[in-house]
């Protein structure tokens, strides 16, 4: 199997000296190709600021990023925006959608930054809502869709670019049990599906059971990493 | 399409705000149009004092007569002049004068005046003479008939009807000369030295009596083209103008209103550049109001990898619409106000601008340019104005962004 992404010696402080906060200290970590990964960890341990450097949001310290084989460290700004939008998706705590756009046209959004045509964007829009089982809600606004149906939405338009990995930064925290294992189901169909790369950063104990790896953050450091 | 709609939409999302900026902004196109209509009426108030009251567009005269109005300095050829000035398609209408300082006298008082012998009939082409009579008759060609202002007629204390006397210097011998006339007219042109100074009777008998039968100080001309008279170079200038006589437009013959009008189009750019400065501020304001609001959205975009420049672009095309609804608005309530203050005109009160009376209303004139142009510009300043913003949520960070949305 081929590393689809390789930290080395990641480090990242915030803070002026005085009140330096050391958020990864020698983070290295290599993750395969279709791995269902979880990172985990209590608050303050790194996770969020890991996923963010692999998802070239902020700059490392020190150390680098290795994306599918490229060193997200020489990539420009709009370079890095490109990588992101063809190689990475994103599925946030707070779904983040656009509130103006349709669930449909949320999942288009990225697929227009694409330069995808008019024709193949519709039909993939059809596929993803129908993957993600929200049929006939392709016209709600984020506003008029309940927490679990926006993070399906959220994780449609992550996965409408074709992306190699995605990075999803505690996705179910703000939802129910019954809606989390739901979309949990979900990705774990997509991951053996369609072979992507899943990397969660979560304190919930379904994903966890249902990780194929768990990486144990503490204090910035990996503490344990092991494979199911 | 789908950038199109969300631009829309997000221009939409605070209904108030956008309807303020836009009211801002057509207030600007608003103002802008009614300034410029107000220039081009006083302008044309300007050029029509000029021209169409006494002056003419254009005057053909002796070289040198119009420094101290000589009456040796009479037009060179006169037949030969009228003859080209009849035969031009570009001429309106011509009056031939002559013009001579005299005195005039009543029964009661003498005061001092400028005596034109001009042609009743080719005047009412060229001049307001007839126009500005405000008690009497105007001149019917009728031996001994005369008219003079109200301030004139006030000093000499006469009525209708009453004798005058002028006299005045012949031009063939240089020999003080008298004539008797009959008041049948007095006028009201606004300006206090036309009223105070001006005399006027009949061609014939003025030449008769300064003794210069046939000979002419100078020929007033109207045109079929306002703008011909504007051109230096215009043929018939060329073709009048040799050693002896020039022929000369009103920009020429009146520099000082030449310069004036100048200034009034610079009144409209200077309104304008202030205009569009404060709105600038304001549409700077509420770009980056609507900004701060979605910098979590725009987070998110950059994270899922829109470009800064997508992103520009996005703010930018807001702005665009924005602009385009203002112009829509400003266009037509500045269209109206334009037509009405047109015919119905903005009440200025009397004031006298170098000589030309603007007694009442000032009227406005729209013009095409007015509502293409503008609307250019102030869609390209509102863009302009976005740039700031816009530059602004291209460089959002990311993880600062996305730390809001929690």
């Amino acid at each position: 199997m081929t590393n689809v992404i390789e930290t080395r010696d990641l480090c990242r402080t915030f803070g002026s000296e005085e009140t330096e906060v050391i958020a990864l200290d020698h983070v290295s970590i290599d993750i395969e190709e279709g791995e269902f990964t979880a990172i985990i960890g209590p608050s303050g341990s790194g996770k969020t600021t890991l996923l963010h450097l692999i998802g070239g949001l902020d700059e490392p310290n020190s150390g680098s990023v290795m994306l599918s084989g490229s060193n997200i460290a020489n990539m420009n700004g709009n370079q890095l925006s490109d990588f992101r939008r063809d190689h990475i998706g994103f599925i946030f705590q707070a779904y983040n959608l656009i509130p103006v756009l349709s669930a449909e046209e949320n999942i288009e959004y990225i697929m227009l930054l694409q330069g995808v045509g008019a024709a193949e964007r519709k039909k993939r829009v059809r596929e993803m809502l129908a993957m993600v089982e929200l049929e006939g809600l392709g016209d709600r606004r984020p506003a008029h869709l309940s927490g679990g149906q926006q993070q399906r939405v959220a994780v449609a338009r992550a996965m409408a670019s074709n992306p190699d990995i995605i990075l999803a930064d505690e996705p179910t925290a703000n939802l129910d049990s019954k809606t989390g294992i739901s979309l949990l189901d979900v990705m774990r169909d997509l991951n053996q599906q369609r072979n992507m790369t899943f990397v969660f950063s979560t304190h919930d104990e379904k994903i966890m059971e249902r990780a194929t790896r768990l990486i144990h953050l503490r204090d910035g450091k990996v503490e344990l990493d092991e494979r199911k | 399409m789908l950038a199109f709609r969300l631009a829309f939409r997000n221009l939409f999302r605070n209904t108030r705000r956008t309807v303020l900026t836009s009211l801002l902004i057509s207030s600007a196109l608003i103002v802008l149009i009614l300034v410029d209509g107000l220039m081009l009426g006083m302008k044309d108030v300007m050029v029509g004092g000029i021209t169409h009251t006494l002056e003419g567009e254009a005057q053909v005269v002796r070289k040198g007569f119009r420094n101290n109005f000589e009456v040796e300095y009479t037009i060179d050829d006169p037949t030969e002049v009228i003859s080209q000035i009849e035969t031009s398609d570009a001429v309106a209408g011509f009056a031939p004068r002559v013009i001579v300082g005299g005195m005039i006298a009543s029964s009661y008082n003498t005061t001092g005046g400028l005596v034109y012998g001009v042609d009743a009939k080719q005047e009412l082409d060229v001049s307001r003479i007839s126009d500005a009579i405000v008690r009497g008759k105007y001149l019917s060609g009728e031996p001994r008939e005369i008219l003079i202002g109200e301030p004139m007629a006030d000093l000499l204390e006469v009525d209708l009807g009453d004798r005058l006397i002028i006299t005045a210097a012949t031009v063939d011998t240089n020999e003080i000369t008298q004539e008797l006339f009959r008041l049948s007219g007095v006028f009201e042109f606004g300006p206090e030295e036309m009223d105070k100074n001006l005399i006027f009777v009949n061609l014939d008998q003025a030449q008769d009596v300064l003794g210069m039968q046939g000979n002419l100080h100078q020929i007033a001309m109207r045109f079929v083209d306002p703008e011909d008279p504007k051109n230096p170079e215009l043929p018939l200038f060329k073709q009048l103008t040799n050693d002896k006589n020039e022929a000369l437009g009103w920009l020429d013959l009146q520099p000082s209103i030449g310069a004036l009008i100048e200034m009034s189009s610079y009144t409209t750019a200077i309104v304008g550049t202030i205009l569009f400065l404060l709105t600038s501020l304001g549409v700077i304001n509420s770009m980056f109001m609507s900004i701060y609001e979605r910098i979590y959205e725009f987070g998110v975009a950059k994270a899922i990898g829109t470009t800064p420049w997508q992103i520009m672009q996005l703010v930018l095309f807001e702005a665009l619409l924005l602009a385009l609804f203002s112009c829509v608005f400003g266009l037509t309530i500045g269209y109206l106000l334009g037509d009405y203050f047109s015919v119905n005109g903005i009440p200025m009160g009397k004031m006298e601008v170098s000589g030309i009376v603007i007694d009442g209303n000032m009227y406005t004139r729209l013009a095409l340019y007015q509502f293409i142009n503008f609307p250019v510009y102030v869609t390209l300043l509102t863009v302009a104005a976005a740039i700031y913003p816009a530059a602004f949520a291209s460089r959002i960070v990311p993880t600062e962004a996305l730390q809001r949305a929690l």
